[in-house]
């Protein structure tokens, strides 16, 4: 039954940036992902007030998911940064930063919203033009006859995100497991198209992070007394295995849309039992190791296996059935009659093992596509934060290779691009300005607008106080630690670009990024190091990046180019 | 207590008022409106197809303008040329070279099926597909190449146990066992004959048992469950592929089988879809599209508009036909284009008076309250002849015979006079035998072409035709000579208010010569509020495009019979423009005829709240 209540009027809002309540609430929004950007980001905590589950992070996905907010403006924003994170697995932060900075940015200027929309669309296309050129000076080609590059990029998303509390051994290990268990996802033989496999991610909480391994095949979790069941186990070369996706407790339920009508002294229970014991004599003749099942197996049929020494394990649930399909090579059984003999798969071998305080049964297979991490980590929290880290990492390592480049991470490759965009439109701005209506000024100011709201983003690694300074050579980011000595020459003073591609000796002229400079045409050569050496670079996915900042522009053009917001408040 | 009566009094007579306008605006809706579309405004209609001989194609570049303009203001600035290039793109790469009115329809009627949204990526990333996505995936997949013969299936292939309305008895435990080996046996042999057919693909509408799913996979036939009744109906409106009915013949004859060029996963952001290479037997060529958005809320806005841009294009498609009838004769006059055209009740008609402006051959009408009567006579003897003859809908919800005296006039391009034959006739057969030997029609042919922006609209070729001499025709017992109006399909006009300074200008015109003060009050009135949509439109321009510069251009233009030059560049499809305004018209009638709104307050209902949570 439903309440009858007096409806209540829309509200209508018009212009909603030009509110102070909009403004203010874009700023906190801002604030709070802007400090949780970055190695040295902040984390936050999420609790209720009621008590119960805490959550410690960083990543924008977790943090944008429990936040609530209520006006439709930041909905806009939060929703479109957790659905680009969710797509692209990275980058959440980046997009949320840069849309705000944006907004922001623009919002100072005295411009149409159509202006502003059109241009900042060209510089937009500007920008993804050049990251997909070959000219791009901060993109880097991916090799994966060697495993630097993608090292070097598992590493950074693992340093990006704090609140895993992974020590720089920890991380090393994680992320030399995480490349593993995706070079394991690659299958051997393959045709045109690769179909990549999958990595199951087995909990395992309050473990040492070292104890976490990645195993080939598939691990189904059993209970201690399950476990002490199966031994001994009998040795074969290979091991050949059924596996059911339908029901094998004897129910009987699908009788069509008539009646059935039973006479008396004939009992279905008795048939229906008699047809899977029969199922289990064929699955011995057949020589069958181990039956595996989807639902519930009938304990006289259990038991019937078990005698014969093969291996039963039921419950084991529809998200393994794919894996296990996969794993097996073979589809799942649909019938209790005559089964073919070419539906049963195989495992090289099955093993029990015990990892901390649980008890696994594992499928080793012979072709190996799915694998299974088992991933430790100290506390619920920590492990969730880990958990979503693997997930980003090896989505980002699966878009690698549908676009093999890596771009330049640490704000590298924000610095570069600003003064990139600077520099062409300083120097061609009448392709800019082809279409109609745009003057030479507009394109200034909001070509401005758009190289800060990068250079700013750059400017957010950086949260103890420190300055970010660019050089005028490359356009890299370098940051300097707060209470630096005034009088050292920069060269002493820094060390190493954000990205590590760059060191401090090399003859290079540094300014202020929140200072005016002249615009520079930035070196777009790649030195030689960035391919070969064997110093660690900070990389980030060019399709995640690339991604993340179509967004972020089309987003803070979706949101400029609201001029009224009418809300349904029933 | 007497004062209160007389406001009540007021209040009755105000409302009587109100019933007589909206009368009269019924009269202007179902007539007036109908004559000046044809007679005025068709003139000035330009076509989204380039008409080449006696094939119509569709023109890409009007179409492009045509949807630019549509999406104009129902998606951002944004978006709004990418999407409206994508749609384009998309009905192009579906349409063949016979596909017409039809590849509409069925975009409209299986919009939701052609399309699939994706959350996360840049609505940049949109794209179309060739083929057909399924939303939903695979429940068993059978890689294989080559030409794909499916087959679909409407209901469970294994054999049911029992079917409805039957009874099974069962004697023992063997004869169960027996009858559940043979569903078993028979549901492997329909797979395994499948499979010797060739057939590698089952789409199904229902949920497949278990068993079916692992034979098909044993006999690596590839199996879709749970399509949806629409998804079926457009695979059967595609290849023309009817159901395969597994339990009705013994043969298991498959005669309906189609072939697919491929089929194969296709996964977007995880979530993965079933994508089928149909090989089309109709004229629509199989495409989809992949919509993108980082908001949920985006795409839904843009399905939206491209759905309302396909119910635009159907529409615009179909001729509209209007309730009003030319009538025509072999005469040829070009230079004549009819001008006023007055439709009355018979009631109101005391007088029939040819008011036109030119003055010197007002005082040749007839006048004759006799003769009229004889007329009135006449006309409801022939009246219904017209309507049994020629099934013309406009004539049967008249529910009073309706005297239609016609009257015509021309004017020519350079003098402006009227032709000898220009006569108003009213009255008995004599005069009109005079009225027809110098019977005035014209069939006029238009085929202007106008040069805008490098493309070229070919305007429409239009025959006008018109003739006074309706009695006539019936008294001699013909009636070849008249046929219904309609808005041909394809008309456009550009944007930026045209439609409705055209239509001003002409309902001004037409006013000015009505005879009763009643219907020129309405259609100035109508005349007035079109004018406000370009005021509207015009609103924050200046100088040259402001509204009044823009107004007086047309008007000129008009006067001096030069073609209406647009300073915008899309265009908008004149039948929703037509429907839009009757349906304002209907809306207002009604209005207008409400003379008392009773609130009525319902009493909220008591909520047993806390009783239904014990409950839970």
């Amino acid at each position: 039954m439903s309440r009858l209540e007096a409806k209540k009027p829309s509200l209508c809002e018009s212009e909603p940036l030009t509110s102070e309540r909009v403004r203010a609430a874009l700023s906190v929004l801002k604030g709070i992902v802007t400090s949780c950007y970055g190695p040295s980001g902040r984390l936050k905590q999420l609790h209720n007030g009621l008590g119960g589950y805490v959550r410690t992070t960083s990543q924008s996905w977790a943090l944008l998911s429990n936040l609530s907010v209520t006006h439709p403006v930041l909905k806009i924003l939060t929703a479109s940064v957790q659905n680009q994170a969710a797509c692209f697995g990275d980058c959440g932060l980046f997009t949320a930063i840069l849309c705000c900075n944006l907004i922001e940015n623009v919002q100072r200027l005295a411009l149409t919203p159509a202006a502003v929309i059109r241009l900042n669309k060209h510089l937009l296309s500007l920008c993804t033009d050049y990251l997909k050129s070959e000219a791009c000076g901060c993109r880097i080609p991916v090799d994966f006859s060697s495993s630097r590059i993608l090292l070097c990029l598992v590493r950074s998303i693992l340093t990006s995100k704090p609140a895993c509390m992974l020590t720089r051994n920890e991380i090393d290990h994680i992320s030399a497991l995480i490349l593993r268990a995706f070079l394991l996802t690659i299958p051997e033989h393959t045709e045109e198209h690769i179909i990549l496999g999958k990595t199951m991610i087995v909990p395992l909480k309050g473990q040492r992070v070292k104890d976490s391994v990645v195993l080939p095949g598939i691990l189904i979790e059993m209970s201690e007394i399950q476990f002490a069941r199966l031994l001994p186990f009998k040795k074969a070369d290979v091991l050949k295995v059924a596996l059911f996706g339908m029901s094998l407790s004897g129910d009987f339920s699908d009788t069509g849309e008539g009646t059935v009508m039973v006479s008396r002294g004939v009992s279905l229970e008795n048939a229906v039992l008699d047809q899977l014991l029969r199922l289990g004599r064929q699955l011995v003749s057949d020589h069958v190791d181990l039956v595996l099942c989807q639902k519930v197996i009938h304990p006289s049929l259990k038991q019937f296996l078990s005698t014969h020494r093969v291996i039963a394990i039921d419950r084991v649930g529809g998200t393994l059935m794919e894996p296990l399909s996969k794993v097996t090579g073979t589809q799942p059984i649909g019938s209790l009659d005559s089964v073919s003999p070419n539906s049963y798969g195989s495992v090289k071998n099955v093993c029990p093992a015990q990892f901390g305080f649980k008890h696994f049964l594992h499928l080793i297979p012979n072709e190996v596509s799915i694998c299974s991490l088992l991933l430790c980590n100290r506390n619920d929290t920590a492990w969730d934060e880990l958990k979503l880290t693997c997930q980003t990492a090896l989505h980002v390592l699966q878009s690698t290779i549908k676009e093999p480049w890596v771009l330049l991470g640490g704000g590298c490759t924000e610095t570069h691009l600003a003064a990139y965009i600077r520099h062409k439109t300083h120097t061609e701005p009448e392709s800019l300005l082809s279409d109609e209506g745009c003057t030479q000024t507009d394109l200034e100011l909001i070509a401005e607008a758009f190289c800060s709201a990068l250079e700013s983003l750059a400017g957010s690694l950086e949260h103890d106080g420190g300055e970010t300074l660019t050089d005028m050579k490359y356009g890299h980011c370098w940051s300097v630690q707060a209470g630096s000595p005034a009088v050292v020459s920069w060269a002493d003073l820094l060390s190493q670009c954000g990205c590590g591609l760059h060191n401090s000796q090399e003859e290079l002229s540094w300014s202020f990024l929140k200072s005016t400079r002249h615009p520079i045409a930035p070196d777009t050569c790649l030195p030689q190091t960035a391919t070969d050496s064997a110093g660690s670079l900070t990389v980030d996915c060019l399709t995640a990046k690339l991604g993340g900042l179509q967004v972020a522009v089309e987003t803070a053009n979706l949101i400029l180019d609201l001029s009224y917001i009418i809300e349904d408040k029933n | 207590m007497s004062e209160n009566m007389q406001t009540h009094g007021k209040h009755w007579k105000s409302c009587c008022q109100w019933k007589c306008i909206s009368q009269a605006l019924l009269t202007f809706q179902t007539h007036t409106l109908d004559s000046i579309m044809d007679q005025y405004l068709s003139r000035h209609f330009l076509s989204i197809f380039s008409s080449s001989a006696n094939e119509r194609t569709l023109c890409r570049s009007s179409s492009e303008l045509l949807l630019e303009a549509y999406f104009c203001g129902r998606v951002g600035r944004n978006n709004h040329k990418f999407i409206s290039q994508l749609m384009c793109d998309y009905f192009f790469k579906c349409m063949t070279c016979k596909s017409g009115i039809e590849i509409f329809e069925l975009m409209d009627d299986y919009f939701v099926e052609l399309n699939v949204g994706v959350t996360g990526p840049p609505v940049s990333d949109s794209k179309i597909i060739a083929g057909l996505l399924l939303h939903r995936d695979f429940s068993v997949y059978c890689p294989a190449d080559g030409d794909i013969r499916i087959v679909m299936v409407t209901e469970a292939i294994q054999p049911p146990f029992t079917t409805s309305g039957s009874e099974f008895f069962l004697n023992s435990e063997t004869q169960f066992q027996t009858s559940q080996f043979w569903i078993m046996e028979r549901t492997k042999a329909i797979m395994k004959h499948l499979n010797g057919q060739n057939v590698k693909l089952l789409l199904s509408s229902v949920k497949q048992p278990n068993s079916v799913v692992y034979y098909a996979a044993l006999n690596g036939i590839s199996v879709v469950e749970c399509l949806s009744a629409k998804e079926v109906s457009l695979i059967q409106r595609i290849t023309d592929l009817s159901p395969f009915v597994p339990q009705a013949s013994s043969q298991y004859d498959i005669s309906n089988t189609a072939l697919v060029k491929f089929c194969k996963p296709f996964i977007l952001r995880s979530k993965r879809y079933v994508h089928l290479g149909l090989i089309s037997t109709c004229a629509f060529i199989p495409h989809c599209i992949v919509l993108c958005g980082p908001v949920q809320g985006l795409i839904e806005q843009h399905e939206n508009a491209l759905h309302g841009a396909f119910k635009m294009l159907r529409q615009l498609h179909k001729d509209l036909d209007l309730s009003y009838i030319r009538y025509a004769s072999d005469q040829n006059d070009t230079l004549s284009i009819p001008v006023s055209k007055n439709r009355r009740e018979n009631d109101q008609l005391v007088e029939t008076g040819n008011k036109s402006i030119q003055r010197p051959y007002q005082d040749t009408v007839v006048k004759d309250k006799d003769d009229l009567e004889k007329t009135q006579t006449y006309l409801k003897v022939y009246s219904n002849l017209v309507v049994s003859d020629i099934e013309l809908e406009a004539y049967i919800p008249c529910s009073t015979p309706e005297l239609t005296s016609e009257d015509t006039f021309q004017i020519d391009e350079t003098l402006r006079c009227l032709s000898p034959g220009e006569h108003r006739i009213i009255g008995d057969c004599a005069p009109l035998a005079e009225g027809n030997s110098i019977a005035n029609s014209t069939t006029e042919n238009m085929r202007t072409e106008i040069f805008c922006e490098n493309l070229q609209i070919t305007k429409i070729t239009r025959k006008q035709s018109m003739s006074p001499v309706k009695y006539n025709s019936l008294d001699e017992g013909t009636c070849q000579s008249y046929y219904s109006s309609s808005i041909p399909a394809g008309s456009v006009l550009p944007v930026g208010g045209n439609f409705e300074i055209l239509l001003h200008y002409y309902l001004t015109k037409y006013a000015k010569k009505c005879q009763s003060s009643e219907e020129t009050m309405v259609s100035m009135l109508i005349a007035n509020a079109l004018l406000g949509i370009p005021k509207i439109l015009c609103r924050y321009k200046n100088g040259k495009y402001s509204f009044p510069h823009l107004y007086l251009k047309a008007l000129h233009a008009l006067e001096t019979n030069q073609p209406v030059v647009s300073s915008q560049t899309g265009l908008e499809s004149v039948i929703g423009k037509y429907q839009l305004l009757t349906s304002v018209l209907q809306c207002l009638i009604k209005i207008l005829t409400v003379d008392l709104i009773i609130s009525i307050k319902r009493q909220p209902q008591k909520v047993h709240h806390q009783d239904s949570e014990d409950e839970l």
